[in-house]
């Protein structure tokens, strides 16, 4: 094409860019304070260097190793049986062949993932409520005591993973569906020819097709083990679960918002990025090497 | 392997998978229409029957007081106008910046590489909630309605897959007929490009609409005022705690002269819950519904290169 137009694509490009530079990297820039000793009246560049100090102050907290570990163990569950239900689902939905049926399977699977995250926490409460919940009601109809879901701190990670699964494990089979939409007939009907079951197909032909998409979404999954979903667990979080629902982003909010604590802050939030992209940079190459599938 | 016996098998294998594959199908249809019929049966019941654990699979004893206590709900009313203003101003804002973007990254250009650079990296890297809250006060964004309708503005995924469907949706050859009658890069954008890119418009569309209306955290973070809460905010005071009292205290303060209307516009607030949570959820699953053949072709054609 004609070079001189270059600068139309530069205006078509200029509202992005401009929303990335204030969005993500002026705030990139003010990570500084990390290593400050922030006060609103000096401003970023006028606060104290305090160097590592908001850092070993973090790890020195008694809620050190509770944060960590909640928030670990929180995303790591969640990715066990989150991350394989959806391409169970979509291979599952790829076998039904009446059309009727399979649209309205696929119809109401995708139907939680419009509902919002407080509504999600509202309806949990709701039909979790120990004097009028419908799971109370089960419970006391086959002769069981009230469970105080909410208030249980060995619930909240069941109900919290259970919860999100409800909601997006439909949704999440989009991928996958249309990788497996993709795939050429012409496989299926010579497996046919040669006999195969439909498991045999799905073994044969459906799982490798989706592997590396599969293993690209793990990439990526990877990537926020320390970083959850924080405005469900701030909404799922009441003083009687904290032991499990305290978590780094609950508590950056907390301490950070909360309390005006900006530099300390600031500090769990780049530390929590630094070990982010850590593993996702280790997976990739992992994955690299054993399947030849990477994002970069 | 082609004996007659094992061909008669592998039938009857394949029969016995349909019909687990059914079975499961119906177990899962069930798990995930239930809680939202439940829902809706709720919002319609009597009170009482609600609170006793009664209406489990039909309305008990029909009524609309619960909508009617919405509707009665100033704070929650004027929230709800506010969702509408911030999710569609924001989205419209969005959907095309991320298309300007999308276009111009299929082209070749001097300098593509950095801007893709510049673009990725923000998937990786962020400055954390604090510095981003303080950049954003420091710019006067704090407590403004212009906050609400540009943060989480432009998604790079949303524009990595509109970049992919509009290089694989736009045959070259049309750039190059266009090009013929004298051409510049915006008219390709306005008179090939946008014409084609229905799906992918419809799709981004569901996507950054979607986002904002259930977006209850940004307001959390930098809303002050009131007057300027979305409405999952007050969803959030009236559903998604645990303590009710200041949420009923909304319903029923209207009557807070008479103490039998007290007692009555409690048991209203009870079922208001439910009608809350039908009335915040249906425009997203409306939107969802009209746009939905779109879905699995823009997906399928977005992500074909990855």
């Amino acid at each position: 094409m004609k070079k001189q137009n270059d600068w139309q694509l530069w205006v078509l490009l200029l509202p992005a860019l401009l929303y990335f530079f204030v969005f993500c990297y002026l705030p990139m820039y003010g990570i500084q304070i990390a290593f400050r000793d922030y006060k609103a009246v000096f401003g970023i560049l006028g606060s104290k260097w305090v160097g590592l100090k908001n850092f070993s102050d973090f790890f020195s907290t008694y809620y050190f190793a509770r944060l960590l570990g909640n928030t670990f163990l929180l995303n790591i569950f969640g990715l066990l049986w989150g991350f394989p239900i959806p391409i169970i689902l979509a291979i599952s939905l790829n076998q039904i062949e009446h059309p009727l049926y399979k649209k309205l399977v696929q119809t109401s699977i995708y139907i939680p993932h419009f509902i919002s995250t407080v509504v999600m926490v509202g309806m949990l409460y709701l039909f979790l409520s120990p004097s009028n919940g419908i799971f109370n009601k089960f419970i006391g109809m086959a002769g069981g005591a009230p469970i105080y879901f909410m208030a249980e701190p060995g619930w909240f990670r069941t109900l919290f993973i259970g919860s999100d699964i409800w909601q997006h494990a439909g949704w999440s089979t989009i991928l996958y569906i249309a990788t497996l939409t993709g795939i050429d007939p012409e496989l299926y009907e010579a497996a046919t020819v040669d006999g195969a079951t439909k498991g045999q197909k799905i073994w044969h032909i459906d799982i490798p097709h989706l592997m590396p998409i599969a293993v690209m979404m793990l990439i990526l999954s990877c990537g926020s083990l320390l970083i959850s979903n924080t405005d469900k667990a701030l909404l799922m979080k009441t003083a009687a679960n904290s032991a499990r629902s305290d978590i780094i982003g609950v508590y950056v909010y907390e301490m950070g918002l909360g309390k005006a604590q900006f530099s300390y802050t600031a500090a769990i939030g780049l530390f929590t990025n630094v070990i982010n992209f850590i593993t996702i940079m280790i997976v990739n190459s992992v994955s690299k090497k054993l399947n030849e599938t990477s994002l970069f | 392997m082609a004996a007659r016996g094992v061909q008669v098998n592998k039938a009857n294998t394949d029969k016995v998978f349909d019909r687990i594959n059914l079975i499961f199908w119906v177990i899962v249809l069930v798990a995930i229409l239930y809680p939202l019929w439940l829902i809706i049966v709720a919002s319609v019941s009597e009170p009482d029957a609600v609170m006793m654990g009664k209406a489990l699979l039909w309305p008990v004893g029909f009524s609309w007081t619960g909508y009617q206590a919405v509707f009665q709900h100033k704070q929650l009313i004027s929230s709800y106008a506010n969702s509408i203003f911030y999710t569609v101003s924001g989205s419209a804002i969005s959907v095309a910046v991320t298309m300007m973007a999308a276009y111009a990254l299929t082209r070749k250009f001097k300098g593509k590489k950095g801007v893709n650079l510049y673009i990725i990296i923000t998937m990786f890297f962020s400055g954390g909630l604090i510095p981003q809250f303080l950049m954003n006060r420091t710019l006067g964004l704090y407590n403004t309605v212009l906050i609400m309708i540009i943060i989480n503005g432009v998604s790079v995924w949303n524009l990595m897959v509109a970049r992919t469907y509009i290089s694989s949706a736009v045959p070259n050859e049309l750039y190059e007929a266009a090009a013929i009658d004298g051409a510049d890069h915006f008219i390709y954008f306005f008179r090939i490009v946008l014409p084609l890119s229905g799906t992918i418009i419809a799709v981004l569309a569901v996507y950054y609409g979607v986002a904002r209306w259930n977006d209850y955290f940004t307001a959390l973070v930098y809303i002050r005022d009131r007057a300027k809460l979305p409405l999952q905010t007050i969803l959030r005071e009236v559903i998604a705690t645990l303590t009710t009292s200041t949420s009923d205290a909304d319903f029923f303060s209207a009557y807070a002269n008479d103490s039998h209307a007290i007692s009555e516009a409690i048991r209203r607030a009870q079922v208001a819950k439910y009608c809350c949570i039908v009335v915040s959820t249906v425009p997203t699953v409306a939107l969802y519904m009209l746009m939905q053949k779109y879905f699995v072709k823009g997906v399928l054609i977005g992500s074909l290169k990855g």
